[in-house]
Order: C-alpha cells, then sequence, then structure tokens
C-alpha cells in the first residue's frame, strides 16, 4: 500500500515538474521493482534486514534479471549469517550481469559495459544529495544510465555536468553519445566536432563521429573518422578488428581476427567475423570449430558453411540486432555467386538496423563500393 | 593469474614495520596457487647504500614468498627530478605503475594492495589465485578490517602464514573484528587501497595511477573513481575474501601529520575526476623507458654476490687471529690488512646497482689488484677507473680502465681512495711503528690532492644528467692522519677502527673554513 502511494505520488508528482539533480528515476527493471528494491536497501541499513530480504524476492520475482537485487540479497543473507545461500546468491548475481553480449570494443568505454546498473543510479543519487556540484556523481550516473540505455536520463546528467564545468570535454564526447543513442545525429557530430577539434587523438570520440555520421549516410565522413581511429589504436586487435569490420576493410580485419580467436575463447563473435573476412577476401574456411550448441553465434557459423538454410536462421534471430547480423553474413555468403542478392541483404540490414552495430557500418560500405 | 603490486623503502615507516611487512609478505604469498602469480615489490628511493627493504627482511620471509618476491628498486637518483615537487620520499603513484608495466603479462588481474595486509579466502583452503580465476572480468574490492596492534604483533609468527590465517579466522569471530565499513561511491568501502583487484589489461587502457598525484593520499580513491567509470561498477569480493590490516597508528607514520597532512586534492583527484584516462601520462607512465634494477631473494642474492666476490679476491686465513693496537705511536703508521680489509670495501658497494661505474684512486697495486678481482666476482659490469696520475699500479687488468683524472671524473658513479703505503709488500707485518718513505708520500700526495679536488668539484663533474651526490669511500682513513682530512670533505660516520673504512657523501660545510677547504680543492692546492 505504501509503495503503491509512494509510487503514484512519485509520478504524480513527477509529471507535474523536472526531475531534480538528486531524483531517482527507476530504470531498466520496472518502475515496481526498483522502488522494492530501494526500499529495502533503506530498510537494510537501517537494520531490518528480514524485512529487506522480503522486499528484494519479490521485486527479484518482478525482475528475474535484476542482479542489483539479487546482490543485496545475497549481502542481507551474508550478514544474517546464511553464507551458503548469500555465495550462490552472488554468484547468481554475476552471472547475470555477463548476461548478453558486450558492447563492440571499438566504441566509449561506458557503451561496453554490460549488465544493468540500478544500484550504481542509486548510489550516485545519494552522493549526489550532498555533492552537486562536482562532475563525477553527475558523469557516472550519466554513463549508468547510458549503459542501461536511458539515453534521456543520460543526456540530462551530461547537460547538468556541462552547466557545472563547460569546458569538459569528456562531458561533451558523452552528450554526443547520448544524442546519437537518441537519434540525434546531427548534434551528436556538432557536439563530437568540437571534442575532436580539441582532441584530435580523441579515438573513442572519432567512433562515435563515425557512427553518426554513418547515420546520416555521410559515409567518406565516416570513414574518414574510423580510419583515424584506426592509426590511434595501436594495433589493439579488439578494437582494430570492429574498425576495420566497420571500413570493410576486410584485409586489414583479418589479422586482428585471428589473434582475438587464438586470444579470447569465450567470443564466438570473433570466429564469425573471421569466417566473415576470409570469405568476403575468397579466401578457404578454416574447418568448423564448434561453439555452444544453441548459441546465436553457432547458427551465423552454419549459415556461413552453408550448413543452416536461411529460413531457420531468420526464424531463431529474435531481435532486431540479431536480424541484422544474419541478413548480412546472408550478403557475405551469397556474394561470390551473386551481389545482386548480396546487394539486396546489405540493403536490408541498412532500412533496418542500427546504426552502432558493425553489420550496419560494413553494410553500407560493402554497398558503397559494390555501386562504384 | 594474479600480480599483487606493493611498495615502500627501508625505512622505518609507521610503527614496527618490520614485523607487519613479514607478516603481509608471507601471507600473501601463502594466498598464491597459480605458477604465474607474483608479488611486485617497488623499493622506492631507498639509500643506494641501504639494501632493498625485503632485503633487509629477508630472513624473516618464507621460502614461498621468496620465491614469489620480485623486487624492483628505484633509486634516488631516479626519483630525483621529482624531489622538489613533493615532501614525501616514497611515491605511490609512480611505484605502483612501474610495478604494473613490468608485472608478468600471462597474469589476468593485478591486486594493489599494502605491505599490512592479509588476506583470508572465506572458504577454507581456497587460494586468491582460485578465486580470481572464477570471476568475471570486472573491478573488485573489499572491505578492510582492522587488527588492534596487540593481536598481530603479540601473536603473529612471521614465519608461520598459515597459523596467522588461522588465528585470524578464530579471531574474528572471538573479538568482533568483521565491520563493514561503506563508503560513498566510487570508493565503495573505507581504506579501499588495501584491496583493488583490476584486470592488467584494463590499467593499461586508463594509463595506470594518476602520477601527477605526488602529496599522498586518495591515490587508492581516484582509481576507484577512474575504474568505476571505465568498467560501470565497483564489485565486491567480500563473499570470496576478508581482508585484514595491522594497525599500526601507535607512531604516526612519515604521511599523517594529523590535521596538518598535506595530501592530494580530493576534489580534483575524487570528485571532478571525468575520464578514467590520464592522456597526459599515456606514454610514460610506469617509466617504460627506465631501466629499472630488479633483485630477487631467491637467486643471486647480495650475501651470494658478496661471498662470491671476496672467494675469488682472499684465500682463507691461516691463523686464528691477526692484532693490531690504538696505540699514539702507531698513528702514522698506514700499513693495513688487505685482506681484512677487503671485506668491508666489498660491503660498501653491494647495494649499488651493477653497472655502477667506480674510479679507484689509490697507492697498492695490490689493493687495485684484489679490488677488481672482487669487483668482477661480485657480478659488476660498470669499469675500474683508475687515474693516470696514481703511479705504480697495475694496467691492463680486465674490467680495468685507465685515462686522464680530468677525463674519467665525469664518468664515475663512486669513488673509492685508498690511503696506503705503496712500498707495503703482501708479507709484511702491519701496524709495527713503519714511517712512510719519499716514494710512499710521493704518492699519497697524488691521493691526496686528487681526494681534495673530486670532493671539492664533485657536483660540477657528475655524469651528465645525474642529480645526487655521488659516494666516496676512504679505505684506510681511520685513526691516522687521513681520517681529519677524509672527514674535512665527506660527512662520514664514526666507524670502529677495525673496519679500516669510511664512506658518505660529499660535505657542503657552509663555514669559512668549510668554504676554504672547499676552494683548496678546487685549486688543487
Amino acid at each position: 500500500m505504501l509503495l503503491r502511494l509512494s509510487g503514484s505520488l512519485r509520478e504524480a508528482l513527477g509529471s507535474r515538474r523536472r526531475q531534480t539533480v538528486d531524483e531517482w528515476v527507476p530504470g531498466s527493471h520496472g518502475s515496481e521493482a526498483e522502488h522494492l528494491f530501494l526500499r529495502a536497501t533503506a530498510l537494510f541499513r537501517s537494520g531490518d534486514g528480514e524485512t529487506a530480504i522480503r522486499l528484494l524476492r519479490q521485486a527479484i520475482e518482478i525482475a528475474p534479471a535484476f542482479s542489483d537485487a539479487i546482490e543485496a540479497e545475497a549481502e542481507a543473507l551474508d550478514m544474517g549469517g546464511d553464507t551458503a545461500a548469500a555465495s550462490a546468491k552472488y554468484e547468481q548475481a554475476r552471472r547475470l550481469r555477463q548476461v548478453g553480449r558486450p558492447g563492440a570494443p571499438d566504441r566509449h568505454f561506458v557503451l561496453r559495459q554490460q549488465g544493468s546498473h540500478t544500484a550504481e543510479i542509486v548510489a550516485y543519487t545519494r552522493v549526489l544529495k550532498s555533492l552537486k556540484k562536482f562532475a563525477l556523481p553527475h558523469l557516472a550516473r550519466g554513463n549508468a544510465y547510458l549503459a542501461d540505455r536511458q539515453p534521456e536520463l543520460a543526456l540530462a546528467d551530461y547537460e547538468r555536468t556541462l552547466k557545472l564545468h563547460p569546458n569538459s570535454l569528456d562531458a561533451l564526447a558523452l552528450k554526443g553519445e547520448a544524442l546519437s543513442a537518441l537519434g540525434q545525429y546531427g548534434a551528436a557530430v556538432e557536439a563530437l566536432d568540437k571534442v575532436i577539434a580539441a582532441r584530435p587523438k580523441d579515438s573513442e570520440a572519432l567512433n562515435a563521429r563515425g557512427i553518426a555520421h554513418m547515420a546520416l549516410g555521410q559515409v567518406e565522413q565516416a570513414n574518414g573518422d574510423w580510419r583515424q581511429q584506426l592509426g590511434l589504436l595501436g594495433g589493439r586487435p579488439a578494437a582494430s578488428a570492429y574498425v576495420a569490420m566497420r571500413l570493410a576493410d576486410h584485409e586489414v580485419a583479418l589479422p586482428h581476427l585471428e589473434t582475438m580467436v587464438a586470444t579470447d575463447r569465450s567470443d564466438p563473435y570473433w570466429k564469425v567475423y573471421l569466417r566473415t573476412a576470409l570469405l568476403r577476401l575468397g579466401r578457404p574456411l578454416s574447418a568448423d570449430v564448434p561453439v555452444d550448441g544453441d548459441s546465436w553465434a553457432s547458427w551465423l557459423l552454419a549459415l556461413q558453411s552453408g550448413k543452416a538454410p536461411e529460413t531457420e536462421v531468420m526464424a531463431r534471430a529474435d531481435s532486431a540486432a540479431r536480424r541484422a547480423e544474419a541478413l548480412f553474413q546472408l550478403g557475405v555468403v551469397v556474394n561470390a555467386r551473386d551481389r545482386s542478392a548480396a546487394r539486396s541483404y546489405w540493403q536490408q540490414v541498412v532500412d533496418t538496423a542500427q546504426p552502432t552495430l558493425v553489420e550496419y557500418a560494413a553494410a553500407r560500405n560493402e554497398l558503397a563500393r559494390s555501386a562504384s | 593469474m594474479f600480480s599483487v603490486i606493493i611498495y615502500g623503502r627501508n625505512d622505518s615507516h609507521g610503527y614496527n614495520l618490520h614485523k607487519r611487512a613479514a607478516i603481509s609478505f608471507n601471507a600473501l604469498a601463502e594466498v598464491m596457487s597459480d605458477p604465474d602469480d607474483e608479488i611486485l615489490f617497488v623499493d622506492y628511493n631507498t639509500p643506494d647504500d641501504h639494501p632493498t627493504f625485503p632485503e633487509a627482511i629477508h630472513d624473516t620471509l618464507t621460502e614461498k614468498a621468496k620465491k614469489v618476491l620480485r623486487i624492483l628498486r628505484i633509486r634516488p637518483e631516479q626519483h630525483a627530478h621529482l624531489k622538489s615537487k613533493t615532501h614525501l620520499v616514497a611515491l605511490e603513484a609512480q611505484s605502483r605503475n612501474v610495478a604494473l608495466r613490468r608485472s608478468n603479462p600471462r597474469n589476468r588481474w593485478v591486486l594493489y594492495t599494502n605491505t599490512d595486509m592479509l588476506l583470508v579466502s572465506r572458504t577454507e583452503g581456497e587460494s586468491l589465485s582460485d578465486i580470481l580465476g572464477a570471476i568475471p572480468d570486472g573491478f573488485y574490492q573489499i572491505p578492510r578490517f582492522e587488527l588492534p596492534e596487540m593481536l598481530w604483533e603479540a601473536a603473529f609468527d612471521r614465519r608461520d602464514p598459515a597459523g596467522n590465517l588461522a588465528k585470524l579466522r578464530d579471531w574474528s569471530v572471538r573479538y568482533h573484528l568483521n565491520q563493514v565499513v561503506h563508503n560513498f561511491m566510487p570508493m565503495k568501502y573505507d581504506a579501499l587501497g588495501d584491496f583493488q583487484a583490476a584486470l592488467r589489461e584494463d590499467m593499461f587502457a586508463i594509463h595506470g595511477f594518476d602520477e601527477s598525484m605526488l602529496l599522498g593520499w586518495h591515490c587508492d580513491s581516484n582509481l576507484a573513481a577512474r575504474l568505476a567509470l571505465y568498467r560501470g561498477r565497483v564489485d565486491t569480493l567480500i563473499d570470496k575474501v576478508f581482508g585484514y590490516h595491522c594497525d599500526h597508528t601507535r607512531v604516526a607514520a612519515a604521511n599523517n601529520k594529523g590535521r596538518q597532512t598535506r595530501m592530494n586534492d580530493q576534489d580534483q583527484y575524487i570528485w571532478n575526476v571525468s575520464t578514467p584516462y590520464v592522456p597526459e601520462q599515456a606514454e610514460t607512465w610506469g617509466w617504460p623507458d627506465v631501466e629499472i634494477e630488479e633483485v630477487r631473494l631467491d637467486r643471486e642474492t647480495s650475501y651470494q654476490r658478496f661471498t662470491a666476490g671476496l672467494d675469488a679476491a682472499l684465500k682463507p686465513a691461516t691463523v686464528p687471529y691477526t692484532s693490531t693496537s690504538l696505540e699514539w705511536f702507531l698513528y702514522d703508521d698506514l700499513t693495513y690488512d688487505i685482506d681484512h680489509t677487503l671485506p668491508f670495501v666489498a660491503d660498501q658497494m653491494l647495494t649499488y646497482p651493477r653497472s655502477t661505474s667506480v674510479m679507484l684512486v689509490g697507492t697498492r697495486g695490490e689493493f687495485v689488484e684484489r679490488f677488481l678481482t672482487a669487483w668482477r666476482a661480485m657480478g659488476f659490469t660498470g669499469p675500474v677507473l683508475v687515474p693516470n696520475e696514481c703511479e705504480g699500479l697495475p694496467s691492463g687488468l680486465e674490467g680495468q680502465e685507465r685515462g686522464a683524472f680530468e677525463d674519467l671524473l665525469p664518468r664515475a658513479e663512486m669513488f673509492v681512495f685508498e690511503f696506503g703505503l705503496a712500498t707495503q709488500h703482501a708479507d709484511e707485518p702491519v701496524r709495527i711503528g713503519r714511517q712512510a718513505g719519499p716514494l710512499d708520500l710521493k704518492r699519497l700526495r697524488v691521493v691526496t690532492k686528487l681526494f681534495r679536488q673530486a670532493t671539492s668539484t664533485e657536483s660540477e663533474t657528475r655524469p651528465p644528467g645525474r642529480r645526487t651526490p655521488r659516494r666516496f669511500v676512504g679505505v684506510n682513513v681511520i685513526y691516522n692522519k687521513f681520517w681529519p682530512l677524509f672527514t674535512d670533505y665527506v660527512g662520514a660516520n664514526i666507524n670502529p677502527f677495525c673496519s679500516q673504512v669510511l664512506a658518505g657523501l660529499p660535505r657542503n660545510d657552509p663555514s669559512l673554513r668549510g668554504k676554504v677547504l672547499r676552494f683548496r680543492g678546487r685549486r688543487a692546492i
């Protein structure tokens, strides 16, 4: 009842006034679960571990992937002496934070982060109650929002930072990322232009501007940024491979992909992309290396080898990103014998995918190249 | 799996440093189980004539600790360019970065802690290597629990880490030691610098610790802020490991002056941090181009080098003892026993870099030969520079270079001045009232003149780029007429006569007498 009342009050007030700097806004796990989390952590600090655990379990029931709530329950159990149960919960929280594909390694560090960041948003909101004039809590909370796919809230925090520290290029670069995530690519380019003018060697800003340019259809400008970024990466294989793939420069990507396949066995996408490069360069594919049976990447690998039909792979693509990945690979597979069909697949990628996806940029470059 | 990075120097930082450091080194080694694990101790700015801190306490370390310990020695000369910018004698960011740069690249993790921490895994028998091997990428911290000074000082056995960790398990319950002190984000916990586990790869990506933090304190919070930005979260390992800190506030450490403590600006280095990176030091952090000496306690130890040098240069004594006397009539007798003196000379050398070039100015050919033998056998690779002005000394020996004093002066990194009698034979009895002959006096005049000149012009004749003064070792300068000469120009301690050797840095005596002495030295008057 109290929860509902506080929630409805908050919502009612929220609709009438602007969010204040030290106000918490629920995020990716939904309002009810996150309110429960917030109340539980407050109760836990005030010594009522039992009620805290109860509320946290309710929150987890609503949002089973809510790793921060699971970790908070682990802490409460641990302090209560149930070490074994606590240990299992801690492990569960860690596992959940690893679920999903991490962000592309050539992107801004915030966009490479995995898992949700509710606890961080709550913690930095608490910091902002007493330290309003400093950059870090604003930026850190903004980053947490951005990583949790709430760019409008992130943008608000970045703008507050810029109001306090107008010369902060770090905040400006993040503002560019948030604008880009909101689809405001022109404004993103404008912000990133200023950052790059002051810091021409800012590799992450170059990457972000490249993505914004590409989203605006400015292929040459995008490629110019990425080529510059490639030169700044000093041969770091993961990031270099991704940038080269955005450029659809398979010759450059190949050695970096080979390195990553050899050194990072946890990410099956390296194998997918290595075979992409080999196919596009007309070189023989290495023997099939199995990855986890059910993983999406194994379907992409099977598609590349001609062992999985298009219909089945497309049926298993359960998100827009995966559909784009599959379409891109279909183009790669078919290109050698039917360029027109390949162009058609890649055009679908460009029409439907997010510009941040490596396949989006690669498809655009493939199309631009095959048209010329 | 992981590299532990700690730092310090051979001094007395805080209370009973030797005991708590030994406890900590041994306990850290005890929780390692991967062959790649290592403890990197950066010995920062210990005076050149001292051994590194772990060498000084090596006998209290376990064999395992000695095996995993790599000591990286940063010399005072390497710190000299920062000396005017800080009141501290050991710099945390520089130390930790030098270690990070040189850490084992096969290790996934870097653990930043300090030399007074003990880590207890919550599952008995589980090593920290196992724990770190099983957790996902991230930035991990744990809370620090305090250990009253009485407990670690009175009850811990330095060489029994397993027993100490068992005691901690018991005490933590009996004495309610485990209190988590939470802190604002991004710090997460109080005293966070005693356990910060980061991916080695992440530390390279963010350019290590911020080396502009020269005033002490908050390096850990700055790192937490930057890694919290980079990783998006600060994770905990409280479910896996507890960390205990040997409390040491009975005596304030050098960096703790109560409310007068100078420290790095919190606003700048914590609350206004806006990026994980430190682009200003992207190419220079951890001093990648500086040659840092590495010392091991499990091989080529100083003791092994010392005995190798002396065994090569000396034959064992054939009598139970020899004797000499302090009686007045022997004051002018400059004979001395090389066999007895050489160990004390070698003792002055051993803590210096192996590449040191030493200038040897003396009178006795036998001393030069024996010194050179010991020098090479101790593993020194730098040349022994002997001025042409010293007549009657052997030439063409391996490792020896001869040249004009003026030319050799800017190449020397250390000096040995030997004041003996050129005519003394190897089998001659020592200190029986022998007077110096004309040839002896002639040679001694040369040594005296060069000594005065070298000490008086030391600061102007240093090797290019060198900022710190060079050390002077005087052989046969106790209780004879060269004692006043040597101590007029060199700030040496009072040593027992039996050692025959004094050493120190050139004196900068501001009195009129000091000025006159330096003037005479410069002009070779």
